[in-house]
């Protein structure tokens, strides 16, 4: 009844290739940026921008670009975490070498960093696949995260080895730094994330997009039909990389406000990870879904001990995320390996046939 | 069929600007030998495919048919030997760059993409001939989405000739064997090739869907002016569909000529016994 | 600058060679632990193609489970007994719940579901056992825990006796399980297996049984590492995060062969070590173990994409 397709008649390829052919979903995006862009804003609570809006929006930017290289080109990555830290890291050097930069500039610009640097560390995937490749970004992982610490310069000589985010405006407003308002932050987050979603969709839906497909499913083929591996795969390294180097800086900048290296751990990189599983790998919806799980949990389960009158401890509370999370993955991968953006494609299947039951 | 869709095909004679008429050779083998460490896959083999017709390449299980089609299309090359394609002798290259030269190829297990439907998969084919960049894609108006329009056209055009249309947005994944091996057929068609490989296209199926798939095979060719090399088993489509056969039994060739004269040659006929020689 | 890159690190190695000794000592004990997390790995990896990523948390968690028994008051050797059979209800529990619902997944979906075993266990075992260090206990298991001190070219070296201890025990648990998987008829079944599922399984074996022996095993061989290893460095959940040593180690020696986990445990224990002293702490500031491992099986891998022991991949159409 709601998603009644009937009538919804294409004349013409273009409207096919619409990004929302059916009128129902575009009415739902509609509503969903309402949402983010209007009634959240002037609604949300300083801890709700800083524990919940914010950080979704980042990591679901962060775990789009993991699913550009893992879930489109089917090369498998445990190195997100360390180029966040490039982002950063390029970011911070940046406005400390040239405070007259425009913050937003820079931070666009660190993603050509990360992109750089994960290019060089893609190589290795012309000639190494499977398992042996995710090994591979891990020695990118850990010699970045070594990097980080050692070089000095990253951080400009501080004794304490970590970078301070420093107050950087735009026009008058703050927009990073301990002057800046959350209120501010969340929209330069939502607009750069809505911006390089966007043309994601646009990657993913064309030929780029079919290009990764194919290297992922059959190489062999692929490259029997024309396609150049090594260009496609460099190419997936280097949009992700970009897309996560620019989720890191936004990591630092509009939300944490310092960085230390092994923030950009292991932990982190696997977090990314998760969330593009749980989401759904090849798809740009799961991203956000995922993200909105696995920030979401930690906050759900610090609440409902109280709602519900049991005495646990926080670290207990830590501890039983952990868990969940683990056991969440393996829930996942048991019932629908293509994640929850599967989960919302079947449930919408359903609707558009109810209240018929085939 | 359609007639509106006979007219576009003849508007199709594609790639016929490498200057060989129909008739000559557009691919020469010449005493071409493969081996895989002590294993000698084809010993010293030559022969010519001509522009315009239809070769098949048959032979006995193991005769090497599979491992000839392979170094024709650029995917193992040989230790000895030379190919030359269009009048030009093929150097040392990946196996890319023999598709951007107008060679396609359907295989024996199916290798499509399962992850994308039939139209992504069939759009596929039409790779080398998309030309603009990331950038354009990351913007999608404007150039980047008309050339996807006009190369939709045209995959959708061989989506009506292999009569696919009600199969076109499904994963590939789910489809029966029969129509896989037919978008396959298709995404080899989507490339506009001058050569068309076909391993085993008929394999596995019965004899409607071979009859469709025969059917097929000879459009293409009259229509498209597509050469077409295949390996086949079914001795009643080799016979019915091509112009010229060559033999192959334990990496070697055996016979070469039109299916009359493979047919009575006393050596094809001992292969095919098990005869020992 | 180009000779201290290539010219003193050997000097110094040369000119104090008590010291060379003890440095490819201390690597060979840490090779000798990863090689053993990696045949782990192995083991799993040739039976099942499962990429075993919580090989590394099972050692910890064979560890955990020793030290709280026995510090709930069972004698040594029994605490020993009972943690072999959690981990081999932990074997069961595995192929139960999450082996078996995913067979025939592809090896990645495999390989994810062996990390969300490791963040269950890492939770679940941080509940139980508490996030503290705790120490081996060593000396109720009977391992001598004194030195051994050589004075080789005058100098000095000093083995400690439980390193000795562990690199005796792996050795003959390797010699063990190549002497169980050659001679006796579950060997053959798990190689079979490793060869064809479906052949393996029409000659009626049992897929279920031979993945809980499989990751029993793997479960045994976890808490001998685990022993050893918590005897030199305590036990805690710092022991995962080494664990990853392990992944550089089936890069090099390849994901099936076990004498390839082996020699690439040891070398790339002495290697790294000697990278370490040698070169980076003088020259890059030190803690260069955190990522050498991994870039030295990277620049091999290059070369060769198989590993040093692996067969050469032939791709076929």
């Amino acid at each position: 009844m709601f998603y009644r397709t009937a009538g919804q008649f294409k004349t013409s390829y273009t409207a096919d290739q619409a990004l929302f052919p059916v009128r129902q979903d575009a009415v739902l995006l509609i509503v969903i940026l309402a949402f983010a862009w209007i009634v959240f804003p002037l609604t949300a609570s300083e801890f709700a921008f800083q524990t919940l809006l914010i950080p979704i929006l980042i990591y679901s930017l962060a775990a789009l670009g993991l699913n550009i290289l893992t879930g489109y080109a089917g090369q498998l990555s445990l190195g997100t975490g360390a180029f966040m830290g490039v982002g950063a890291y390029a970011c911070y050097k940046m406005v400390t070498l040239m405070p007259w930069m425009n913050p937003i500039v820079a931070i666009l610009l660190s993603g050509v960093f990360s992109a750089g640097i994960g290019v060089v560390f893609g190589i290795p995937s012309l000639r190494i696949k499977g398992f042996y490749l995710a090994i591979a970004t891990l020695a990118a992982q850990f010699f970045l995260v070594w990097l980080f610490e050692k070089w000095a310069w990253l951080y400009n000589y501080n004794a304490s080895g970590a970078i301070q985010v420093p107050n950087l405006d735009m026009f008058g407003v703050y927009v990073s730094g301990p002057q800046a308002t959350s209120f501010t932050q969340y929209y330069v987050v939502l607009a750069i994330v809505s911006l390089l979603t966007w043309i994601c969709i646009n990657l993913t839906r064309g030929r780029p997009g079919r290009t990764w497909k194919a290297t992922r499913d059959m190489d062999i083929a692929a490259e029997l039909i024309g396609i150049d591996l090594m260009r496609s795969k460099l190419t997936a390294f280097a949009v992700s990389s970009y897309i996560v180097g620019v989720a890191g800086a936004l990591f630092v900048f509009m939300w944490r406000g310092a960085a230390e290296p092994n923030l950009f751990d292991i932990p982190l990189s696997f977090r990314i990870l998760f969330i593009a599983i749980i989401g759904g790998l090849g798809s740009v919806l799961g991203n956000y879904l995922g993200a909105i799980l696995i920030v979401g949990l930690p906050v759900v389960l610090g609440i409902l001990p109280e709602a519900l009158g049991l005495e646990i401890t926080s670290a207990t509370v830590e501890h039983l995320n952990v868990m969940i999370v683990g056991g969440l993955i393996i829930f996942f991968l048991i019932i629908e390996p293509h994640g929850l953006a599967q989960l919302w494609r079947l449930i919408r299947e359903k609707l558009i046939i109810w209240p018929f039951p085939h | 069929m359609n007639v509106h869709v006979q007219e576009d095909m003849s508007r199709h004679i594609l790639r016929a600007d490498d200057g060989i008429a129909k008739g000559e050779d557009l691919l020469k083998v010449e005493n071409i030998s493969l081996s895989f460490g002590g294993v000698k896959a084809i010993t010293d083999i030559s022969f010519d495919i001509k522009k315009g017709e239809i070769r098949a390449i048959i032979g006995p299980n193991g005769a090497g048919k599979t491992s000839m089609l392979n170094v024709i299309n650029g995917f193992y090359f040989p230790q000895e030997g030379t190919i030359t394609f269009r009048g030009e002798k093929r150097r040392r290259a990946r196996p890319s760059e023999t598709a951007r030269d107008g060679i396609a190829r359907t295989f024996q297990n199916i290798a499509l993409f399962k992850g994308m439907s039939t139209l992504d998969n069939i759009m596929t084919g039409r790779i080398t001939l998309q030309k603009r960049n990331l950038l354009w894609h990351a913007l999608w108006k404007g150039p980047a989405e008309r050339e996807e329009i006009e190369h939709r056209e045209a995959v959708e055009r061989i989506i009506d000739f292999l009569e696919i249309e009600h199969i076109r947005k499904t994963p590939v994944g789910r489809l029966p064997y029969g129509l896989q091996k037919r978008v396959e057929l298709g995404r080899a068609l989507a490339a506009e090739p001058a050569l068309l490989l076909l391993d085993e296209p008929m394999a596995g199926m019965n004899l409607e869907e071979k009859a469709d798939m025969s059917r097929f095979i000879l459009d293409v060719n009259q229509q498209y002016g597509t050469t077409i090399a295949l390996i086949e088993h079914d001795m009643g489509v080799v016979m019915d569909l091509s112009d010229r056969v060559v033999v192959l039994d334990y990496g070697k060739k055996i016979g070469d000529g039109t299916p009359d004269e493979v047919r009575n040659n006393p050596d094809v006929i001992d292969a095919y016994l098990g005869v020992p020689h | 600058m180009l000779s201290e890159i290539f010219v003193e690190p050997f000097v110094d190695m040369v000119s104090a060679p008590d010291f060379l000794m003890q440095v490819l000592w201390e690597g060979l004990v840490s090779g000798i632990l990863y090689a053993l997390i990696a045949l782990g790995f192995v083991l799993i990896y040739r039976s099942s193609r499962i990429f075993n990523f919580a090989q590394g948390i099972m050692v910890v968690f064979a560890a955990l489970t020793l030290v709280g028994l026995h510090e709930a008051g069972v004698p040594a050797w029994i605490s020993v007994v009972l943690t072999l059979g959690v981990m081999f209800a932990l074997a069961f529990t595995v192929e139960r719940v999450v082996l078996r619902p995913l067979v025939g997944q592809p090896d990645i979906i495999l390989f994810m579901a062996t990390i969300g075993i490791t963040l269950f266990l890492i939770g679940f075992g941080e509940i139980i056992f508490g996030g503290e260090n705790k120490v081996m206990i060593t000396e109720q298991l009977g391992i001598p825990t004194d030195s051994v001190v050589f004075e080789p070219f005058g100098g000095l070296l000093i083995l400690e006796q439980k390193d000795i201890t562990a690199a005796a025990i792996a050795a003959l648990l390797v010699v063990g399980l190549l002497l169980f998987l050659n001679k006796t008829r579950m060997g053959r079944a798990i190689r079979a297996l490793g060869d064809d599922h479906q052949a393996a399984m029409s000659v009626g074996i049992s897929l279920q049984t031979i993945w809980v022996l499989v990751w029993f095993i793997a479960g045994i061989i976890a808490l001998v590492t685990g022993i050893a290893w918590g005897a030199r460095a305590g036990v805690s959940f710092a022991l995962e995060v080494i664990a990853y040593k392990a992944l550089p180690v089936l890069m090099l020696g390849g994901l099936e062969s076990i004498s390839g986990a082996i020699v690439g445990g040891l070398m790339i224990g002495m290697l790294e070590k000697l990278f370490e002293i040698y070169w980076g702490q003088p020259l890059l500031g030190g803690n260069t173990e955190t990522w050498f491992a991994f870039m030295l099986a990277l620049v091999v891998l290059l070369f060769r994409p198989q590993g040093l022991f692996g067969e050469r991949i032939i791709e076929r159409v």
